[in-house]
């Protein structure tokens, strides 16, 4: 391979490259953004369940309270046994797990959502700590509660009030901006695990729906290996039986309902027709190219080049060119990546992952995790895409240097 | 002092389907012999260069070029034997577009392991021969015909060739510049001594041979 021809081959016949450029980088530009998309769908999906500091979120559906007075069960989320939280909690691939106890109360002047948490597990709500934006968060052994500004400020709690929930008196210890916190499992009230076990554990109503003692909870986040994600899931619904409801990031991903969303055979399927696009271009355009320089080839070979000496030359034009092509493909790729990451997109949270009696204003609002696409190429990404032109360089360079190196140069240098 | 064969053809013969071309021609070169081969157009004198250049296979008949039978040689040893041994001249340059002046009279050199800067040098040294010193870094579009000629013979002297094959090298120039460079070709002969086979259907040109072959119909007449 001579580097001089090369260069020179390349930089006089402008239009020839830049059509071979372009037309490559056009085609890789859209296997990057495809798959950069459909990541980027995939790691929205994660959002609602990262933000509480789980991967997985687990419930267990049951009856419907038959009188709503005192403190129940909402129907998303019954009784889940300690004896299977602790098999759960052996599943391998299970790295931690955080429990919460999820009530409606109905006291005859209030409705309250109170959501038991456990204030030193860093999976699950006890993440709220973050969110306290007056007073202080739960501390140990205490019988206390934080109550959401927006309800505290409807209904006129002030911080150090004492509020009572199914006649068990609580101090306000502060509040908190659900807003600012995860979209799964808020509540109106928050309370120590252990308080909120004993509401559920002296509620006759809720005791006659599923009985319940009172190291039980029903709701676990779980925290596990990526890749174990979905075997874990199936695994839990067989010790929790049909009636659980396991979500995973997977099962966000079906909510959305985009394209790149939905499937990744639909993202292999777009990124291998995007590869053989980029094929094609390649190999029209490198023909179209090789096709027009058949008497120069005739020269080179008659002034002494070997079929190896044309084929190298030929290929090393070809895979210079493509690199560019994988170069400008990148650049566009990561353009249009800035371009796409403005858009927002509306994960909806499924009512019985943070159910609202219907009754209670917005319980029949959908809520959605709004949050902008984070769309990015990952650098292993542009790294394939970079060596996939290369490759491609190669083999049409090379495939068509071996067909072309085969002329005669009589053939092409006697019509004069 | 005679002179031993640079190039021999013995009973070549060349068909394309039925048709025969070049019928069972045999001719020899001497070294340092300058050597016409003149005919009409359509009469195979094209072919039977590229025969005795080893460009084409001859479908009969055999090829030595300096003692070397290269009729039984592969695609790649043909290759090799002609930049070592054989240097050609078209009738239209046959110049690549995107190389320089000296680029162009370097190209037989480019497979070969050799610096930029020696190749550089060969190729001006030739280019200064060929009056053509000032215009080494001239793509072939900056140059007239006879100057892109001029190029193309240094290209063909590139190697020290034994014997120069010339197909029409005047076929595209006007008659005064298809004269002088004639006269590059003719002094070529005398001061260096390198043989050449050239085909043209000029008769007036070919007067400055040594030898005149006429060809009609794919045979040797004379």
């Amino acid at each position: 391979m001579n580097l001089r021809y090369l260069t020179k081959e390349l930089y006089y016949q402008k239009r020839r490259t830049l059509m071979s450029i372009l037309g490559l980088s056009i085609g890789i530009a859209l296997l990057i953004i495809l798959n950069s998309l459909s990541l980027a769908y995939r790691q929205a999906a994660h959002v609602p369940l990262k933000e509480i500091g789980a991967d997985i979120t687990v419930q267990r559906s049951g009856d419907v309270p038959k009188d709503l007075a005192g403190a129940v069960f909402p129907c998303s989320a019954v009784t889940i046994r300690k004896e299977e939280v602790e098999k759960i909690q052996k599943l391998p691939g299970v790295r931690g797990i955080g429990t919460g106890l999820l009530l409606w109360v109905f006291d005859p002047n209030r409705a309250w959502i109170v959501l038991g948490i456990e204030k030193e597990n860093s999976i699950g709500p006890s993440l709220l700590r973050s969110s306290v934006t007056e007073g202080r968060f739960l501390e140990d052994g205490k019988p206390e509660a934080l109550v959401e500004q927006a309800y505290a400020r409807q209904f006129g709690i002030r911080l150090n009030d004492t509020i009572s929930v199914a006649d068990n008196k609580f101090p306000v210890v502060g509040f908190v901006d659900a807003s600012r916190a995860a979209k799964i499992a808020v509540a109106n009230v928050y309370l120590p695990l252990k308080e909120a076990q004993n509401l559920a554990a002296s509620s006759r109503q809720l005791q006659s729906v599923s009985p319940f003692e009172r190291g039980d909870v029903n709701l676990l986040f779980i925290k596990a290996d990526q890749e174990k994600i979905t075997s874990l899931a199936s695994e839990m619904k067989g010790i929790l039986g049909n009636k659980a409801t396991v979500a995973t990031p997977d099962s966000f991903l079906k909510l959305l309902g985009s394209l790149f969303a939905l499937s990744d055979k639909f993202t292999l399927a777009a990124s291998l027709i995007a590869i053989i696009v980029a094929v094609l271009i390649a190999f029209k355009t490198m023909a179209g190219n090789i096709a027009e320089r058949a008497r120069e080839i005739g020269v080179l070979k008659a002034v002494g080049w070997t079929n190896r000496n044309v084929v190298s030359q030929l290929m090393s034009e070809s895979v210079i060119e493509c690199f560019m092509a994988g170069i400008l493909g990148l650049l566009i790729a990561l353009v249009a990546a800035y371009g796409l990451s403005f858009m927002k997109v509306n994960i909806p949270i499924p009512w019985e992952m943070s159910p609202t009696p219907h009754f209670l204003p917005g319980g029949g609002d959908q809520i959605f995790k709004t949050l902008r696409l984070p769309v990015h190429v990952p650098w292993n990404l542009a790294f394939f895409a970079i060596l996939l032109s290369i490759i491609i360089g190669g083999m049409t360079g090379g495939l068509l240097g071996r067909h072309i190196s085969k002329i005669k140069p009589s053939e092409v240098l006697r019509h004069d | 002092m005679t002179k031993s064969t640079i190039l021999s053809g013995t009973d070549l013969s060349k068909k394309y389907g039925d048709l025969e071309v070049v019928k069972g021609v045999s001719l020899a070169v001497n070294e340092g012999e300058f050597v016409c081969l003149v005919g009409k157009s359509g009469c195979g004198k094209t072919t039977l260069l590229s025969l005795l250049s080893g460009l084409e296979k001859p479908t009969k008949g055999r090829v030595s070029l300096d003692g070397r039978e290269i009729t039984t040689s592969s695609e790649d040893e043909l290759a090799l034997f002609r930049r070592d041994n054989v240097g050609f001249i078209f009738q239209s340059f046959n110049l690549i577009p995107t190389l320089s002046a000296w680029e162009n009279v370097a190209l037989p050199l480019f497979p070969i392991k050799m610096t930029s800067e020696e190749r550089r040098r060969r190729a001006t040294e030739l280019l200064g021969k060929m009056e053509l010193g000032h215009r080494i870094e001239h793509l072939p579009s900056a140059l007239s015909g006879g100057e892109k000629q001029r190029v193309a013979i240094a290209r063909a002297l590139i190697n020290n060739p034994k014997i120069i094959f010339a197909d029409e090298p005047t076929g595209n120039l006007d008659s005064s510049t298809g004269e002088a460079i004639m006269g590059i070709l003719n002094k070529l002969h005398k001061e260096e001594g390198v043989a050449i086979l050239m085909v043209t259907h000029e008769d007036e040109l070919a007067k400055t041979a040594n030898r005149l072959i006429r060809m009609k119909d794919g045979e040797i007449m004379s």
